[in-house]
């Protein structure tokens, strides 16, 4: 059986196909990861508001430099590390695993054991990140990208992690049925890559450090595959798991799936070396990851087309199901995110984007376009399940949406664009350097109006989030629907 | 899919393909550089730095200033690197072996500071501060355009002589501050006095740097009240960053370590394997290409 095949629109309440059983077992699996994984979600909420204040402070500070400068702690190359770190290990991190494990006991279809392993693993990776910002805000970053915590906070990210991972080891242990689901490879895969990276990275910059200019290397090489081998992983998984659920669908095909796996795992890993273009290297590393990243487009055109032969005619879904509108954003965003990357890679475009904004609108596009827009379509299916009452305001989640959505397309666009300019200015010496400064700052203005609306759409979301866990939700059989009226049997009124 | 272990295998087939693809091997290649000495042992480059350079590589890390500034030189081929007389050669990885952590950077809100402590003494040495400041302080983009061709319009030479280097140091108004203290009172052109009144008040400098969005780090410097004489490392302010009359400012250690640590950023060296100032390499993207465009 397919776990994607069964479960129409209107699920749990009402379904038409699985049985009493089949409900009465989803209920207890739910029941069973309900504290681990609100455990998660709530951190990785707080930790989204408290990123998403610092992003405002740093893209403003970029534009007006003077503003609250004189302390230490809030100069401006402290709060962007900061910024970074909380939501790559804050937010994004959290939010996967708690999206992870809800996806791992549902399909294992097995109850979760030992939750209490996970709620301490939990609060541990939370105590980490608080003294890695903390570390990084007293003047302690090691000056790696991402890897800015102090050691310190990375050997406590690191029992977190172990506690994590022992109960991923104990669910797989218990699991029913044969199949391993396509979801369930993605997730897996990244459960075991994450500790490997950390580890590898760990290592070879502080314990044993490498010289010279492969510290640099190592550190790119972490960085990218923290984002595909980690957080890609977690979201491509999801966006399997998503799509047949909330049409009531099998995915298209096993075998595109399966293909798009395989190349992804090989080829992605091998980027991450064009950021290094033209810098101190041999040139074969570089070209090598350059490759690696035209290969990408195999993956990107083989998951796209399975998710879009599984959405076809389904589309129109899109209009009323919340979790289908930020997932097929987020997987459509994949593709968009690994179109810019190639482009941006290629030698003759990395002369104008190297060094400019434009790598920055790359991050954003992979971390928030893809990935965190996919964990809010998973989260605004899953809280309902684990709280036992629907979203409130269907008004809400499209204000969030649209807010999200218009806010990370400014940004994306300004960025872009900016960078272009700063590149081009920067790649002509008539020009005095202040020059490329100047031509950029408009569209970090631009920027940050586009950090405002998603400040708005993260305080919507944080609002109605707080409001599922204090068990404010409707009391409803039917979901929340983005256009009831038009949602054939829901309500007339929300 | 059927079966753990094949997934597992795959897994980790495919992990550590890359950990050994793109760390370990180019490790083997790059990882275990000695420095380059001629014949007699001398002439070594580079050497390991002082203790105060290492405190102030920490707080260049700390800060955050790799987050603008680069430190990696490309070649004529790949950008204006040195056009920009940001070095005159492209960076190698030798150039790196005792940097720890490196910050070679990946966006360059400011202009790249691989050279940064050459620069400063060749400004001394190159320009005997002639003619007076008035005509040293050029407005940005105020130079005539038939200058500012001269560097774009030709492969710069390694090592070029002298007149060359000066004209296209005039050519470019960043470097060409004057060498000697204007009437204004203000330091040469990246010595230390002027790394600490830049990072104490970067848009207070001369033109150049008056539109600069780089932050101040006022906290790295410390304003006391003069007691007895005014110290000789006290800032030359004015305007309205100077301190109050009776009060100075001086930097704290960390300032001096990391002003050190910015007078020691200098590639300048040749190196065996980086062809007198171009690529050592054959590239795809060959020079004609590497003409930057023009507006």
């Amino acid at each position: 059986m397919t776990p994607a095949a069964d479960i129409p629109l209107k699920q749990p309440a009402v379904s038409a196909t699985a049985s009493d059983a089949e409900q009465y077992e989803r209920a207890l699996i739910d029941a069973s990861t309900r504290v681990p994984v609100l455990m998660f979600y709530a951190s990785a909420m707080v930790w989204l508001v408290i990123g998403t204040l610092l992003a405002g402070f740093v893209s403003f500070k970029l534009h007006s430099p003077d503003w609250l400068s004189d302390v230490s702690f809030l100069t401006w190359g402290r709060l962007r590390p900061v910024h970074m770190n909380i939501m790559v290990y804050g937010w994004a991190s959290m939010a996967g695993m708690g999206t992870a494990i809800w996806l791992m006991a549902r399909l294992c279809r097995t109850t979760l054991r030992h939750p209490l392993l996970l709620v301490t693993g939990a609060w541990f990776w939370n105590i980490g990140v608080a003294i890695g910002i903390t570390g990084i805000l007293m003047g302690y970053s090691t000056g790696y990208q991402w890897l800015e915590f102090p050691p310190y906070a990375a050997l406590i990210l690191s029992i977190a992690y172990a506690l994590i991972i022992s109960w991923a080891v104990l669910m797989f242990r218990f699991r029913r049925g044969e199949q391993i689901y396509i979801t369930q490879w993605y997730l897996l895969g990244a459960f075991l890559w994450f500790p490997w990276l950390y580890a590898a990275a760990q290592v070879m910059l502080f314990v044993v450090p490498v010289q010279g200019v492969m510290q640099t290397a190592v550190g790119w090489w972490y960085a990218n595959n923290l984002m595909f081998l980690w957080l890609g992983a977690i979201a491509l998984g999801t966006v399997y798991y998503m799509i047949p659920k909330v049409i009531g669908r099998p995915v298209y095909s096993y075998h595109l799936a399966t293909i798009g796996f395989w190349t992804y795992a090989l080829f992605s890993s091998w980027t991450g070396m064009q950021r290094l273009v033209d810098g101190p290297f041999p040139a074969w590393m570089i070209t090598a990851s350059i490759a690696a990243t035209i290969l990408t487009m195999i993956p990107v055109a083989t998951v796209g087309l399975n998710h879009h032969m599984t959405m076809q005619g389904y589309f129109p879904v899109m209009r009323y199901s919340p979790t289908l509108r930020f997932t097929v954003f987020g997987a459509m965003s994949y593709t968009v995110f690994s179109i810019v990357g190639l482009l941006i890679s290629l030698r003759s475009a990395a002369r104008y984007f190297h060094f400019s904004e434009a790598t920055i609108a790359y991050s954003h596009l992979g971390l928030y376009a893809f990935f965190t827009m996919i964990m809010f379509g998973s989260m605004y299916y899953i809280v309902p399940r684990l709280v036992g009452r629907e979203w409130r305001y269907a008004t809400l989640i499209k204000l969030h949406f649209w807010a999200s959505a218009y806010g990370i397309g400014l940004m994306s666009l300004m960025l872009m664009a900016g960078g272009l300019a700063q590149g081009a200015s920067q790649n002509d010496p008539s020009l005095p350097f202040i020059e490329s400064v100047q031509s950029v700052l408009p569209y970090l203005r631009g920027r940050t109006l586009a950090a405002l609306l998603l400040t708005a759409s993260h305080f919507i979301f944080a609002y109605h989030f707080g409001l599922m866990l204090f068990g404010l939700g409707r009391t409803s059989t039917v979901p929340t629907f983005l256009n009831p009226v038009e949602a054939e049997g829901s309500e007339a009124h929300l | 899919m059927k079966g753990l272990v094949p997934l597992f295998i795959g897994l980790f087939g495919t992990f550590t393909f890359s950990w050994v693809g793109l760390t370990v091997i180019p490790n083997l290649q790059i990882g275990a550089l000695n420095p380059q000495m001629d014949e007699e042992g001398t002439d070594i480059y580079p050497m390991p730095q002082s203790g105060m350079v290492d405190r102030g590589r920490r707080i260049y890390a700390a800060n955050g200033c790799i987050y603008c500034h680069s430190q990696q030189v490309r070649p004529d081929y790949a950008g204006a690197d040195i056009d920009r007389k940001w070095g005159q050669r492209r960076s190698a990885p030798r150039d790196y072996v005792f940097d720890s952590p490196v910050q070679l950077g990946k966006k360059r809100m400011g202009p790249d500071l691989a050279n940064i402590g050459r620069r400063g003494g060749a400004e001394e040495e190159k320009s005997p501060a002639p003619g007076g400041s008035p005509a040293q302080s050029p407005i940005p983009g105020g130079q005539p355009a038939a200058a500012n061709q001269l560097p774009a319009g030709s492969v710069p030479t390694p090592g070029a002589s002298p007149t060359q280097s000066a004209t296209a140091a005039a050519a470019s108004p960043s470097p060409a501050a004057s060498a000697s203290p204007n009437p204004g009172g203000e330091p040469a052109m990246y010595s230390e006095a002027w790394h600490h009144k830049h990072l104490y008040a970067p848009r207070s400098m001369n033109p150049d740097t008056r539109d600069s969005n780089m932050p101040a780090y006022q906290f790295l410097y410390e304003t006391r009240r003069i007691n007895g004489h005014r110290s000789a490392a006290a800032l030359q302010l004015n305007g309205a960053d100077a301190p109050p009359d009776g009060w100075e400012v001086v930097p704290t250690f960390d300032a001096q370590c990391l002003v050190a640590y910015l007078m020691s950023r200098d590639q300048s060296h040749p190196l065996k394997e980086v062809k007198g100032g171009a690529a050592p390499a054959a590239s795809p993207a060959a020079s004609p290409a590497a003409q930057p465009q023009k507006k």
